[in-house]
């Protein structure tokens, strides 16, 4: 069993938990002014494309996340318009989200590439990796946290970030003031609708980046529907996690870890069970946090 | 007189469910649909194709030969049906995305017993396999029903990552342990009993007699909705829960309920396929019919008759979608795109609506008041 619970196991984790991580910062975004985005699935598989699309028009894999930055602000608006503006149910918006998304990448791949399946070549200039001396020194975890590629340390970064902007700043008080409580917020003169359209735009452009990280990070290829229910799972990390953004990040860790488990095990459990697990998994989280919250506040009222 | 006999009637007839689908619903609708070609057509010129020629090309495709308007009405029995289960559960107040996993596992479900039962009469057969089949998908559906009830785990994501698990699962026991040992089947289970298949309707086709069990399970939740009492307290508790609670419904055991029956019946799609199609269980099944039935029931607010109709148009576009790939070249998932901004538009539309309503209110009073300047200065 040495060969599959080692060092590299963490590192996979790492890598197959990053695109989760990034599309639940988002998800949590638009959750904390009370919207569930479940289109952030079909968001993250069009930020793919369009990674590869800029990254193979271009040269560049700048080039690449500049397409999935532009198109995620411009899907966080199109979501604002249609799910606030429009008062339209977010639910049926996002399903209609994700399945406009599974057509579009498709059409477009089959029309600008003129492939089916999937794209590849030596035309897409994936995103670069880090190398810092000093991550290396770190005994035990060195060689893990060093040479990840660039939107793994801008993961982190954006955990740090949403959680700081979230609870410390101003901006971040008015958009939860936003969803909790509309009307104080209208009250004190700030309108809760700009607040639900940052939000919007944020959970655009982190969903578009997560997709950047999945076709020019974690592989450097677009195929069809490579989202593969991730963004789903993101949003159940977000209910995990209370839309906290560390424990959000714990929730999206453990489903990585369970997702690179089961591709290391594939040699001696068959591929589709260990492909399931990471969904069972995450139904059984969701089931655990509601039972610990329980638990918690019953405990609590017996002391009082 | 019989006064009870009376009042009974009067009470069906008042009882009788007003139809939400108003006609300026339905004239939205068609604006939706054209708007949707009209944005079609857009993408089809940008891409250099004519798009009166695509669109004849689907339609003829879609209608054109017998064969053709067996597969429309095949898939229209799939889209009816799962758009059915769909506001089965919508209207109890509980949402169910998972579907695809419950076609799924009532589709091996039923092959298996077809398969396990081959020296029985026929009818035993089916019968059977369809129990099967709704023992399946209900028990699948149950499990994020009751975790919702008694819980409140949210439903909208627990079925849906069921999903996924499901067909792991289904494709890991037709990969694995109920492999079957024929030649030159990749994967897939053992083929079922042969005088148990559907046979076509319409030759070549995949339009079969399976296409009657599908009548009358739509048949009875038409009827269920529409005309029984469980039908009634959806409606009230789907219009005002608060109410329905001093009524004395049971709000939680009716989204249950709802959720398993709309399991049973995506569980039944996956032997229709099986029986009539495939013959076996194949991990390719179905390709997210389930979504396109849940896009029909939204668009149509969950009435049947509406979704049934609806079901025939989404038909038409999808089998006509493949035939307009073929004859016109252009590549089919362009309907896929219109099919979505149909939904778009739908789900706007009270909102976009009352943002119409209200401008034009505005205008109206700025014209009023325009026109009383000029008489005072007059």
């Amino acid at each position: 069993m040495s060969d599959v619970f080692n060092l590299l196991l963490l590192q996979n984790t790492l890598r197959t938990a990053t695109p989760v991580v990034l599309c639940a910062l988002g998800c949590l975004m638009t959750d904390q002014v009370g919207i569930m985005n479940i289109g952030v699935d079909g968001m993250m598989l069009m930020g793919a494309f369009f990674a590869v699309l800029g990254s193979y028009l271009f040269g560049s894999w700048l080039m690449g996340l500049a397409f999935a930055f532009a198109l995620g602000v411009l899907l966080g608006l199109f979501y604002y318009v249609f799910s606030i503006k429009f008062k339209s149910d977010e639910f049926i918006i996002g399903v209609a989200l994700n399945i406009l998304a599974g057509g579009l990448t498709v059409f477009l791949l089959r029309t600008l590439f003129g492939v089916k399946g999937s794209f590849s070549g030596p035309g897409i200039v994936p995103l670069p990796t880090l190398d810092w001396p000093w991550l290396e020194r770190i005994p035990v975890l060195g060689p893990v946290l060093n040479g990840n590629t660039l939107l793994v340390y801008v993961s982190w970064l954006m955990v740090a970030g949403s959680w700081v902007f979230l609870y410390k700043t101003p901006l971040g008080f008015h958009l939860r003031a936003s969803g909790e409580a509309p009307e104080a917020l209208r009250a004190s003169g700030k309108s809760p609708e700009r607040m639900k359209r940052l939000a919007s735009v944020l959970c655009g452009v982190l969903a578009t980046l997560s997709g950047a990280h999945l076709s020019l990070g974690y592989l450097t290829m677009f195929s069809e529907n490579m989202s593969a229910s991730r963004g789903f799972v993101a949003v159940a990390c977000v209910i995990f996690g209370g839309s906290n953004p560390p424990r959000v990040f714990l929730a999206a860790l453990l489903f990585g870890f369970i997702d690179a488990l089961g591709l290391r095990l594939q040699k001696y459990i068959p591929s589709d069970l260990t492909s399931m697990a990471p969904y069972v998994v995450t139904v059984v989280m969701m089931v655990a946090v509601v039972l610990l919250r329980r638990r918690r506040q019953s405990t609590r009222s017996l002391a009082s | 007189m019989n006064t009870g006999f009376v009042q009974s009637v009067r009470a069906l007839v008042t009882l009788k469910p007003k139809q939400k689908l108003t006609a300026q619903y339905l004239l939205s609708l068609l604006i939706a649909v054209s708007l949707a070609f009209l944005v079609g057509a857009g993408i089809m010129l940008l891409c250099g194709y004519d798009p009166v020629a695509c669109y004849a090309a689907l339609f003829k495709g879609a209608l054109g030969k017998p064969r053709a308007l067996g597969n429309t009405l095949a898939k229209t029995v799939t889209l009816c049906l799962t758009g059915l289960a769909m506001s089965v559960a919508a209207k109890a107040g509980i949402f169910n995305v998972g579907g695809e996993g419950q076609l799924y596992l009532g589709g091996l479900a039923a092959a298996v017993v077809g398969a396990r039962m081959a020296d029985s009469p026929a009818w035993l057969i089916v019968v059977c396999a369809l129990l099967a089949a709704m023992a399946a998908g209900g028990a699948y559906a149950w499990l994020p029903g009751i975790l919702k009830v008694k819980l409140r785990v949210n439903e909208v994501v627990t079925t849906i990552l069921l999903n996924s698990a499901a067909i792991y699962f289904c494709s890991y026991l037709a990969n694995g342990p109920l492999k079957t040992a024929e030649r030159g089947i990749p994967s897939g289970t053992d083929s079922i009993a042969a005088a148990a298949w559907f046979p076509p309707l319409i030759r070549l086709s995949s339009l079969t007699t399976g296409v009657f069990y599908a009548a009358g399970i739509t048949l009875f939740i038409w009827y269920l909705m529409t005309r029984s009492t469980a039908g009634f307290e959806m409606k009230i508790t789907g219009t005002n829960p608060r109410f329905a609670r001093y009524g004395g419904i049971r709000a939680d055991r009716l989204a249950l309920w709802g959720m398993v029956l709309s399991g049973m019946v995506c569980g039944v799609v996956g032997p229709l396929e099986v029986f009539g199609l495939h013959h076996r269980f194949l991990t390719t099944l179905s390709s997210e019919f389930y979504f396109d039935g849940m896009l029909v029931a939204m668009i149509m607010r969950y009435q049947p008759v509406g979704v049934i109709l609806m079901s025939f148009f989404f038909a038409i576009l999808n089998i006509g979608g493949s035939a307009m790939e073929l004859s016109a070249g252009i590549s089919s998932e362009v309907i896929l795109i219109v099919q979505s901004v149909i939904i778009f538009f739908m789900a706007a539309e009270g909102g976009i609506s009352e943002m119409a309503r209200r401008s034009a209110a505005e205008r109206r009073v700025r014209r009023a008041a325009r026109r009383a300047e000029k008489e005072a200065s007059a």
